[in-house]
């Protein structure tokens, strides 16, 4: 037989895998070939070098680190640190989550105090005096209709008459949103109580009903129909509660 | 099986392995590294994946796997710092090296990692050339034509029955 056998046929035989048959042609084909049959001896001899210089020896001094038990425990520690580990990790973010929107309430609110102008605009007007009313009613109903001439849909004007309070005069502000306007009420005793609507903002935001106190001034403020507004007055009992029983009818 | 008896055998396998890893990197705590984590690759995926086949070719397989993960990572990291460690001398544990010194096996040092791989699969270990190919990943035909490779180049780089100087002993 001529056809030279297959690679795998030569190293099985080489490796001393190959019986029978396949063997014997193997042979037939070495005696055969006698350069392929010393290439195949000299790898067999290779093989046994092989053999006989590595296998079976044990030259290695131990390492203790390598042992199956001592790695699992290994593995059972670094499972142990990683849990408390990222239990930590979620500690530490809910505590900044937590600290964050703290922090960003504290800042928006030190930023931009809801109604600040509102309650500059009283001190203006109704403290100071520094600035006077652009309008002064005649009628009944003139500070409503200078009121709608600026602000469409703007909730109505409370009245405050039930507590002696009457509208005394309007005053247009300019703020970044566009024009706000405060009307002024007084009472018999001269007690100042406004009202004060502005477009939302800054961003656009409109306000949750609420109430912040500062320097004798309170200011309840709420929105409706696409504006802020405010009832600003003396932070003591009686002109806050009328302020707030207006906010109660505008809402 | 249970983990006693996984143990066990793992154990017995330990000397094996920790050889394999040794030609492979020629380095000692490399090769225990290695070893190291197949071990942890090996006590983590037995419950998924390991019911039968041979133990030994499993280990090898992963063994291997890190080799060449740990062999690619470090030459992007020898890349990265502009130098290629190709050309360091091999750092044999001096039992080694004696015995490399003293069988005339310094062919065996010249062989590239898949050969000596091949070879001691197939030689020392004695794997079916199915669980080699397995191991490596490719058609059993690409095996044959491999380890006729390593076979002439252990011919090649041996010089034959003469044993090399022992210089390299005294290095």
């Amino acid at each position: 037989m001529n056809t030279p056998p297959s690679e795998h046929d030569i190293h099985a035989y080489v490796d001393g895998r190959l019986e029978g048959a396949p063997r014997e042609a193997v042979e037939r084909y070495l005696a055969r070939h006698p350069e392929r049959a010393a290439e195949v001896r000299a790898w067999q001899h290779d093989a046994q070098r092989l053999r006989a210089a590595i296998g079976g020896t044990q030259l290695l001094p131990d390492n203790h680190a390598l042992h199956p038990g001592v790695v699992r425990a290994r593995r059972r520690q670094r499972r142990i640190a990683r849990l408390s580990l990222a239990a930590a990790a979620v500690l530490c973010l809910g505590l900044g989550g937590v600290g964050g929107w703290q922090m960003r309430g504290m800042r928006s609110e030190a930023a931009v105090a809801p109604m600040a102008d509102a309650m500059a605009a009283y001190r203006l007007v109704a403290l100071d005096h520094a600035a006077r009313p652009d309008v002064v009613p005649q009628r009944a109903g003139d500070m409503q209709a200078w009121l709608d001439a600026h602000f469409e849909h703007a909730a109505r004007l409370p009245d405050l008459s039930s507590a002696g309070f009457h509208a005394v005069g309007g005053r247009l502000f300019a703020t970044d949103q566009g024009p706000a306007a405060m009307v002024l009420y007084e009472d018999a005793a001269g007690h100042a109580i406004s009202f004060y609507v502005r477009p939302p903002g800054p961003r656009n935001h409109l306000l949750p009903t609420g109430q912040r106190s500062d320097g004798g001034l309170m200011a309840q403020y709420w929105s409706g129909q696409g504006y802020n507004y405010a009832m600003v007055s003396r932070d003591d009992g009686a002109d806050a509660q009328v302020a707030a029983r207006a906010r109660q009818q505008s809402i | 099986m249970s983990i006693h008896a996984f143990d066990d055998q793992l154990s017995e396998l330990l000397p094996r392995l920790r050889r394999f890893a040794l030609w492979l990197t020629r380095d000692l705590s490399s090769a225990d590294d290695l070893v190291q984590s197949t071990m942890e690759r090996a006590l983590s995926t037995r419950a998924a994946k390991r019911d039968d086949g041979d133990l030994r070719a499993w280990l090898f397989r992963i063994l291997y796997r890190q080799f060449l993960d740990a062999r690619r990572r470090s030459q992007r990291y020898a890349w990265l710092l502009g130098r290629l460690r190709e050309d360091d001398e091999p750092q044999w544990p001096s039992a080694e090296r004696e015995l490399l010194a003293q069988s005339a096996l310094a062919a065996f040092e010249h062989l590239t990692p898949e050969q000596r791989s091949l070879l001691l699969w197939v030689t020392v270990e004695g794997l079916s050339y199915q669980e080699v190919a397995d191991i490596l990943e490719v058609p059993i035909g690409t095996v044959m034509s491999r380890l006729s490779r390593a076979r002439q180049a252990m011919r090649r780089h041996g010089d034959g029955e003469q044993p090399t100087p022992s210089l390299r002993l005294l290095k």
